[in-house]
């Protein structure tokens, strides 16, 4: 398989100046399903910030499916390597407004809000009952975090970049959720990076990286 | 028609006596605040006092350079003011609020001057200046409140903004709703002051003029006018400087920078 997602150098420190990671850079093949693994506070949630142009970073170099963007090309790069952040931000606003608000902006003009297929994701992740009149503020936790990941995948992005989002989900849950994401991994076309809190389904992704003590290797 | 009534020396003597009755109340409540009430006291009198010397050189010198440099040296001091309300802070801030006074007042008063009244000579500081005067003073209330209100909801909404950013905001889409969250912040007091004129407050211009002697109708025409060119200023100038401070927490990339944020309570700890 041909490199489908490169990007970086990446380098960052934390708040107290501490260096989390140098000289990273990450080289991915699509189809597959790819965890980020580290303790906590080595920095996952920063490189998928950095990986997503979220962060700043002035040198690194981002190219997708041969493709490079830079500069003002970086929200089609968005658009594309898509970020689902840790604790599920919502828009002020309805579960509609939430779902559908990345359809009206002009990254998205060419996609339409389909409402049968949010109801089958939703429905997949056991929030079929959910009236999409309903305002996020009213929803618990765990529908956040639910409601986030099916924003992202009915956005379907060609790379979808997951921090932590099977966090707060009971055993079932969590597990339709992942399925969920396997399904949508596992196409041509498709890559989807994330990080999981939970061993068991770090194993079962197609590939793992570890990022500890500033540098990310891969786990055979 | 009545004329003015003089006040010489021995009227703001007796006057005087009524800030010193306020200093009292402080005393006698123990208030602690006789000090900050003698320092604001001595500040308005010499700062009005300076005021009226200059406005008086201008006026007898009657030389378009001197008001165009009095209205710079103002428009430098609205926005200085304006900074100083704000509790959060970027570098460049000085420079696009005063960036912002001086483009919507000149616009505004300008065209208040020019085409509106038609004051003749165009310079003629006995309208130019106060009528500047009032826009800035005005709109200095509305373009501290905007910025501060964007620059709150680009910090404590940032989730929110960047929720739009990770799906490909573009810039503008980005900062559309603080922008809209702030002009509204910033509109609001001159809505609010439009609603309530004449029935609850005597808007301070209009009673001037009445005091000064002049007809309580040309007063009122005079008054509706300074309303809606304040309002007209406040609005352009409210957009106005959320355009400017946007480009600073934000590039073309749409990449949102709060490390460019500074709160003004920073020093405390």
């Amino acid at each position: 398989m041909g490199v489908f997602l490169e990007c970086g150098p990446f380098s960052a420190r934390d708040g107290e100046g501490r260096l989390l990671f140098e000289d990273t850079s990450v080289l991915l093949a699509d189809g597959q399903c790819v965890a980020l693994e580290g303790p906590s506070g080595s920095g996952k949630s920063t490189l998928l910030r950095c990986i997503t142009g979220l962060a700043w970073s002035l040198e690194a170099g981002r190219e997708l499916d041969g493709a490079a963007y830079s500069g003002a090309q970086m929200p089609s790069w968005r658009a594309q390597v898509t970020l689902v952040a840790q604790d599920a931000p919502m828009l002020a606003g309805t579960v509609r407004d939430n779902l559908a608000f990345p359809f009206a902006q002009r990254a998205g003009c060419r996609q339409e809000f389909d409402e049968s297929t949010s109801g089958d994701l939703l429905q997949a992740v056991d929030l079929g009952r959910l009236p999409l009149d309903r305002e996020v503020r009213t929803l618990s936790g765990g529908e956040r975090h639910r409601l986030a990941l099916v924003r992202g995948l009915l956005w379907d992005p060609p790379v979808l970049v997951a921090d932590e989002p099977l966090s707060g989900l009971d055993p079932e849950v969590a597990e339709k959720s992942f399925e969920l994401l396997l399904r949508y991994a596992r196409r041509p076309g498709r890559l989807l990076l994330c990080a999981l809190h939970d061993p068991e389904f770090n194993v079962r992704a197609d590939s793992r990286l570890r990022l500890s003590d500033g540098s990310l290797r891969e786990i055979r | 028609m009545s004329g003015l009534i003089e006040l010489g020396p021995l009227q703001l003597a007796i006057a005087t006596l009524l800030i010193v009755a306020a200093g009292v109340v402080s005393i006698a409540l123990r208030l602690g605040i006789e000090r900050r009430l003698a320092i604001a006291a001595l500040r308005t009198t010499i700062q009005l006092g300076l005021l009226g010397l200059i406005l008086e050189r201008v006026f007898a010198l009657d030389n378009p350079w001197l008001v165009i440099g009095l209205l710079l040296l103002m428009t430098i001091f609205a926005a200085r003011e304006a900074v100083s309300r704000a509790t959060r802070r970027y570098r460049g801030i000085l420079a696009d609020a005063w960036l912002t006074m001086a483009a919507s007042c000149f616009l505004v008063g300008g065209i208040v001057t020019q085409v509106v009244i038609g004051v003749n000579p165009w310079y003629d500081p006995q309208y130019v200046i106060p009528i500047l005067g009032m826009i800035l003073g005005n709109s200095l209330t509305g373009i501290s409140l905007c910025l501060d209100r964007f620059m709150d909801y680009l910090e404590t909404r940032s989730a929110e903004v960047e929720l739009r950013i990770a799906f490909g905001a573009t810039r503008r889409e980005a900062l559309a709703a603080p922008l809209r969250d702030g002009v509204r912040t910033g509109m609001i007091p001159i809505i609010n002051s439009m609603a309530a004129a004449g029935i609850v407050s005597l808007p301070g211009m209009m009673t001037g003029q009445i005091l000064a002697g002049s007809p309580p109708m040309q007063a009122v025409a005079y008054q509706i006018v300074v309303m809606f060119m304040i309002a007209a200023a406040v609005a352009l100038g409210a957009m106005l400087v959320v355009i400017l401070a946007g480009r600073r927490f934000m590039g073309p990339d749409a990449t949102l920078r709060l490390d460019r944020m500074t709160s003004r309570s920073d020093h405390y700890h």
